[in-house]
């Protein structure tokens, strides 16, 4: 459990004297808070998220902060379950932090947004693409991301067109994200004539035998797979595929592949292993994409090897910008104005919002494990 | 037929691993009426041990994987039993005299510490096993699929097991255990090192953990700091299938509990493999509370 307390109980008087005075003194600083999985099985992606974020945090401070005041960051770790997703969440509600950058993972997501709505904070998930998500009307939840039926109807195009397959396998983890994914796609490839998905099944998150349900994908001969689950059980799965022979073509949902998954899988087992997700940050041209990308690597040694810390650093883009447009930190302010169809520009290109917050226009593209362990832009 | 036989050899290559953790919560049970929790990180550090031996001694040049494969079993074992006596020195003992429930949540606490343990040695990511080390090689005998190292797995396990059970049947030190199982003062008046025994069965569970460990390092090649609970947790249910504090009954246990588990996600559903485990150990425990070898009725713990 790694929760910035400092100061959080002078920081919180001063939060109140605030309110009743009702002006922002100069020296106070927004904080904003972030909710990630630094801890348990998705650890890698809570950490390159608050990399990823600092990097922004930093560039803004440097520049002299945001209304005139310096941006601190609170962090949250969510550990990548439901049940301590909703406790951070009440906490950054409790301390009154004046935004939240909250999470990865749909089903970790889904509490948050919940008691972040009840609050009425300005909440926004840099990873979470379960198409449930913004279909209850909240009023304060954004995602700069795409969603899981554009990504599904992507793939039902790429596999029977480009791929040219006939049979299809789907394995999803039952979990809201990668069953949304799977669901998807499984009802696009309906549209397509000669296509049929020959098995769908779940595995469970944390398992690791997967040899019983291989065994029986096997039998029905696809001729490609889509995983629609995460990394650490993608991993195990691709390989435990390979050890039994099974030479079709995989592709990983957009969270099935990462450097974890090349690590857990092996190179040689992962190598030709296909992803569909949102572009990496350093197949970005935009300047602010270049300037991120730099900085990053100057930092950590090596880009991020998923879009969805880039996420998490342009949501905190728009946070900053909603407050600068407005000149105020109230999160009904900036959900209005993010609402009226303005365009931010951020490190992953313009974005602006539909009524239901998601992201108005979504690149998905596909990406390949080359020999060296790196994931290369397709072009399709 | 195929497809069945091979999910068999699935099962019970998995089924092998539940049982020889599944040894540890019997033994142990068997002596001390106590179910030790933190079993299943002991086996989880048996494969971080494990990784670490063949990361620092070992370069990828060795071309002797079998010498490699008994070193690693071998030192993995070692630390994962010091650490075991540590804990019975530390945690149970102590609490011999004490109320059992006392005991239960010292060895729950016991297992937190271990697991965070090698969160804080080995660190919060997966980790996992040079492609190098693990032998490679698959077979297709009449149409069956089966890998080399589900081979070496199902060889060492039933090895192993075989071995446990001559021992504990054959020889004195074996009588011993079996008396001290039945009656700690009734041994003791016998001129039996009670405390002896009870570190020694602290000694082969944990062992026999770790070697599971490794193995499972290699088959799955990935670990992960929780894992512990998980296949703890299937190899406690394991136990209670088998009959708690029988030591037949944990490998039958074991080896039925991996066969239904493959079974149950080859045949009805991988979504449902888990509900599918627990539904029929929840009526096997209806209609035989003792478990399927279990002699005496569980004492409320």
């Amino acid at each position: 459990m790694k929760f910035s307390l400092t100061n959080s109980r002078t920081l919180l008087i001063a939060a109140a004297s605030l309110a009743l005075i009702g002006t922002a003194a100069a020296q106070d600083p927004i904080r904003i808070g972030l909710q990630a999985p630094l801890t348990g099985p998705w650890a890698v992606e809570g950490e390159m998220a608050q990399n990823s974020v600092q990097v922004v945090v930093d560039k803004i401070n440097a520049d002299g902060g945001v209304l005139g005041r310096q941006i601190e960051i609170v962090l949250g770790d969510d550990q990548g379950e439901p049940r301590q997703s909703a406790l951070v969440a009440q906490r950054f509600v409790t301390q009154g932090v004046d935004a939240a950058i909250a999470s990865y993972g749909s089903s970790v997501t889904e509490p948050a947004q919940l008691i972040y709505e009840d609050a009425g904070m300005l909440n926004i998930a840099y990873g979470a693409t379960a198409v449930s998500l913004t279909s209850h009307g909240y009023e304060y939840f954004f995602r700069p991301t795409s969603r899981d039926d554009s990504e599904g109807a992507f793939f039902a195009e790429f596999a029977t067109q480009t791929l040219g397959a006939d049979r299809i396998a789907i394995v999803h983890d039952n979990t809201t994200f990668a069953r949304g994914l799977a669901d998807a796609a499984q009802e696009s490839l309906g549209a397509y004539e000669g296509a049929e998905v020959v098995f769908f099944d779940a595995v469970t998150p944390g398992d690791r035998d997967f040899s019983a349900i291989v065994s029986r994908l096997r039998q029905q001969d696809p001729d490609v797979v889509y995983f629609t689950a995460y990394y650490p059980e993608a991993g195990l799965f691709i390989r435990q595929l390979r050890d039994a022979g099974v030479d079709i073509d995989f592709v990983g949902g957009n969270a099935a592949v990462n450097a974890e998954f090349i690590e857990i899988a092996g190179l040689d087992v992962a190598v030709g292993a296909m992803v569909l997700q949102e572009p990496l940050v350093a197949d970005l041209e935009y300047t602010q994409a270049v300037d991120f990308h730099d900085e990053y690597v100057a930092r950590h040694g090596a880009a991020p090897s998923t879009p969805w810390p880039v996420y998490a650093a342009d949501s905190l883009n728009v946070i900053v910008a909603a407050m600068e447009a407005t000149g105020s930190t109230d999160s009904a302010d900036l959900a209005a104005w993010l609402h009226s169809g303005v365009t931010v520009d951020g490190i992953t290109g313009e974005i602006s919002f539909t009524e239901a917050g998601d992201r108005a226009s979504a690149v998905i593209k596909v990406y390949v494990v080359d020999d060296e362990g790196q994931l290369e832009d397709t072009g399709y | 037929m195929d497809i069945f036989l091979e999910q068999l050899i699935n099962g019970l290559t998995l089924g092998s691993i539940y049982a020889l953790i599944a040894l540890g919560y019997t033994m142990v049970y068997g002596i001390l009426r106590l179910i030790n929790f933190a079993h299943g990180d002991l086996f989880a550090l048996g494969a971080y041990v494990g990784f670490t031996i063949l990361g620092v001694v070992f370069s990828s040049d060795v071309r002797a994987i079998w010498l490699v494969l008994i070193v690693i079993a071998l030192g993995a074992t070692i630390p994962v039993v010091i650490t075991s006596l540590t804990i019975e020195r530390a945690a149970y003992r102590p609490l011999r005299t004490s109320h059992r429930l006392t005991t239960v949540v010292s060895a729950l606490g016991a297992g937190i510490v271990i697991q965070n343990a090698i969160m804080l040695i080995w660190g919060s990511r997966y980790h996992a096993y040079p492609g190098w080390a693990v032998p490679s090689g698959r077979y297709e005998i009449f149409g069956v699929n089966i890998t080399l190292m589900q081979i070496i797995i199902l060889a060492i396990s039933l090895l192993l097991m075989v071995a446990l059970y001559m021992f504990v049947q054959r020889t004195v030190i074996g009588i011993a255990i079996r008396a001290t199982a039945t009656d700690h003062d009734t041994a003791r008046l016998m001129g039996i090192n009670v405390s002896g025994i009870i570190r020694l069965v602290f000694i082969i569970g944990p062992a026999l953990g770790a070697i599971a460990g490794v193995m499972i390092g290699l088959y799955y090649r990935q670990i992960h700091y929780t894992m512990g609970w998980s296949y703890g947790l299937k190899a406690f249910t394991a136990a209670i299938l088998g009959g708690i504090g029988n030591i037949p009954g944990a490998m039958l246990g074991g080896l039925l509990l991996g066969v239904l588990e493959i079974m149950g996600a080859g045949y009805i559903s991988a979504a449902w493999k888990d509900a599918f485990v627990f539904v029929i150990l929840i009526l096997l425990l209806i209609f035989r509370p003792r478990g399927l070898l279990g002699e005496r009725v569980a004492e409320k713990v």
